[in-house]
C-alpha cells in the first residue's frame, strides 16, 4: 500500500512538473528559467571534467584490454565493436552514473533540505508554485545535461581508444574510425536522442521527488538520497536495456 | 445590515498527522480585515492550524478559503491571481537557503512581477525598503540565511512577509528568539496589521506581551479544538 501511495506521488510529482510551464504568468517563467541555467551550470558544465576524465580513461582501457586478449583484430571490427559497446551502450549508461552520483545526490539532498526546513511552504506562501520553481528546472536541467554528455564522452571515449591505438602501434587508427563510419548510421541518433531523455528524466524525477519526500526531520536526507541515487541507476540500467531490445528489434525488422 | 466580506473560513476542518488528531472538525470564520489569536499549550498544533489556515497544507477533510476561493496548497500561484497575497512567517525556517536575504525578500515580487505590474527597479527599491523597516541592513541583506542569526532571518522573513502587501498575514510564534527592541519592533508590525482593515490575520502565540500588545481576546486551542471559533477581532476603523 505504501509503494502504491508513493509510486501514485512520484507520477503526480512528473505529471505538475510536466504541466507547469503552461500554468500563466511571464515572469514566474522568467524567475523558473534562471533556475534552469543555475542548475544546468551546475549538472552539464560542472560535471564536464568528471565526464572527460571518464571517457577518456575508459576508450583507453577498452583498447588496451583488446589489444592484451585480442592482438589480431582488425581495426575495422575493433571501430564495429566501439559503436555497439561505447556509444550504443556504455556512454549513456556510464554518463547516468556520473550525473546520477553527482548532480542526482545533489538534487536530492537540496530539496529534502528545502522541506525539512519549510522552504517549499515559504515557497507557497508567496504564491510560488513548488513544482515549477523546485521541480521543473530540475528536471529540464537534468535531460539538457545527460543528452550533450552523452555525446561528450562517446566522442572522448572513442578519442581515448584512438590515441590507445596510435601509442600502442596497432590495430591503425584509420581503420577503426573506417569500421565506426561503417556501424553507425541515422538512427543511433534516435537512440541517442530516446536513452539520453529517458534518463535524464528518470534521474531528475526520481531525484526530485525522494528529495521531496522528506517530512520535517533533516535526518531523512540522506536516507532519501540514498535511496534517490539507487532508484535512478537501477532505472537507467533498465531503461538502458530496454531500448536497446526495442532497438535491435527495430533495426533487425526494418532489415529484414 | 452589510455582510462583512469574506476573509478567512476553515469549514468542518480534520486533520491528523500520523495518529494525533490536530484538528477536530473545526469551523473557523474571520471576516477580512479580522483578526485571530490563537493560544495553546506546546505541541497541541498551533503551528498546524496556522498552516492549514495559510493554504499551506491540504486538510484531511472539510474545506479552507480565502476570499472565497478554495486553496490548493499545490497550486497556490491560482490564488495570488485571485487577488489572495499572503505573508507567512514561520516559527522557524521557511526562507530560501540558497537565496541572500535581499533575494527572498524579492522571490514572490520577481514571480508574480507581471500579476503586480513591478519592475526590476521598483522589486529592488521595495525589497530594500522592507529590509530596512526591519533593521536588516548592509552587508546582512546580501547573506545567506545560513549565515544570519535567528534574529536576523526572523526580521527577514518579516521583511519577506511585509514587501508582498498581503492582505493575508500568518505569524507563527513572531517574536521568539528576538531580543527586547527587536520583539518591539515586531509587535508594531503586527499592530498595524491587526488595525488595517484590509489585512486579515491570524496570530499563533503564547507571548503574554505580544498578546497584551495586541489587546485581542485569544481562542485557545486543546484537543483539536478551538475553546471559541468566533472570536476574531475587527479593527477600529472598521467598525466606525
Amino acid at each position: 500500500m505504501d509503494r502504491v501511495v508513493f509510486w501514485s506521488g512520484a507520477v503526480d510529482t512528473l505529471a505538475r512538473a510536466v504541466a507547469a510551464p503552461f500554468t500563466p504568468g511571464k515572469a514566474a517563467a522568467a524567475v523558473v528559467r534562471s533556475v534552469t541555467f543555475k542548475q544546468l551550470f551546475f549538472t552539464g558544465v560542472q560535471g564536464l571534467p568528471y565526464v572527460t576524465v571518464t571517457a577518456l580513461i575508459l576508450g583507453s582501457t577498452l583498447m588496451l584490454q583488446g589489444h592484451a586478449t585480442a592482438p589480431g583484430v582488425p581495426g575495422e571490427a575493433v571501430g564495429q565493436l566501439l559503436v555497439a559497446a561505447v556509444l550504443r551502450e556504455l556512454a549513456p549508461l556510464v554518463t547516468a552514473m556520473i550525473v546520477a552520483s553527482r548532480s542526482g545526490t545533489a538534487i536530492a539532498t537540496e530539496l529534502g533540505n528545502m522541506r525539512a526546513g519549510l522552504e517549499d511552504a515559504g515557497l507557497r506562501s508567496l504564491g510560488v508554485d513548488p513544482q515549477r520553481y523546485m521541480v521543473q528546472p530540475r528536471l529540464v536541467a537534468m535531460i539538457v545535461s545527460v543528452l550533450v554528455l552523452t555525446v561528450y564522452f562517446a566522442v572522448l571515449a572513442v578519442g581515448g581508444c584512438l590515441a590507445t591505438a596510435w601509442l600502442l602501434g596497432a590495430p591503425s587508427p584509420t581503420a577503426i574510425q573506417s569500421g565506426l563510419a561503417l556501424a553507425i548510421n541515422p538512427s543511433d541518433l534516435f537512440l541517442y536522442l530516446i536513452k539520453g531523455t529517458g534518463c535524464g528524466v528518470l534521474i531528475g524525477w526520481l531525484c526530485c521527488h525522494f528529495g521531496l519526500q522528506v517530512t520535517g526531520s533533516s535526518t531523512e536526507v540522506p536516507l532519501m538520497t540514498g535511496k534517490a541515487v539507487i532508484a535512478s541507476l537501477l532505472g537507467c540500467v533498465v531503461f538502458n536495456f530496454a531500448v536497446t531490445i526495442g532497438y535491435y528489434a527495430w533495426v533487425s525488422g526494418s532489415v529484414g | 445590515m452589510e455582510e462583512p466580506r469574506r476573509g478567512l473560513e476553515l469549514e468542518r476542518v480534520t486533520y491528523r498527522r500520523g495518529g494525533l488528531l490536530l484538528l477536530d472538525d473545526q469551523s473557523v470564520r474571520v471576516p477580512a480585515g479580522g483578526t485571530l489569536v490563537v493560544t495553546g499549550a506546546n505541541g497541541v498544533g498551533k503551528s498546524t492550524l496556522l498552516h492549514l489556515c495559510a493554504g499551506l497544507l491540504h486538510a484531511g477533510s472539510g474545506r479552507i478559503m480565502l476570499h472565497g476561493h478554495l486553496v490548493d496548497p499545490t497550486l497556490p500561484s491560482a490564488l495570488m491571481r485571485c487577488g489572495v497575497r499572503r505573508g507567512v512567517v514561520f516559527q522557524q525556517g521557511g526562507l530560501v537557503a540558497n537565496l541572500s536575504a535581499l533575494d527572498n525578500v524579492a522571490l514572490g515580487l520577481s514571480y508574480h512581477a507581471d500579476l503586480l505590474g513591478l519592475s526590476d527597479g521598483i522589486i529592488d527599491e521595495r525589497s530594500r525598503f522592507c529590509l530596512g523597516a526591519v533593521g536588516v541592513e548592509s552587508p546582512d541583506i546580501h547573506a545567506l540565511p545560513g549565515r544570519l542569526s535567528f534574529g536576523i532571518r526572523k526580521r527577514v522573513a518579516f521583511a519577506r512577509a511585509m514587501a508582498i502587501e498581503p492582505n493575508f498575514a500568518f505569524f507563527d510564534d513572531p517574536d521568539a528568539g528576538l531580543d527586547r527592541e527587536n520583539a518591539e519592533l515586531v509587535h508594531d508590525i503586527l499592530v498595524s496589521y491587526r488595525d488595517d482593515p484590509r489585512v486579515t490575520m491570524v496570530v499563533a502565540s503564547n507571548h503574554r506581551a505580544l498578546l497584551q500588545r495586541l489587546a485581542l481576546h485569544p481562542s485557545e486551542l486543546h484537543e483539536g479544538r478551538l475553546a471559541r471559533q468566533d472570536l476574531y477581532t475587527m479593527p477600529r476603523s472598521s467598525l466606525v
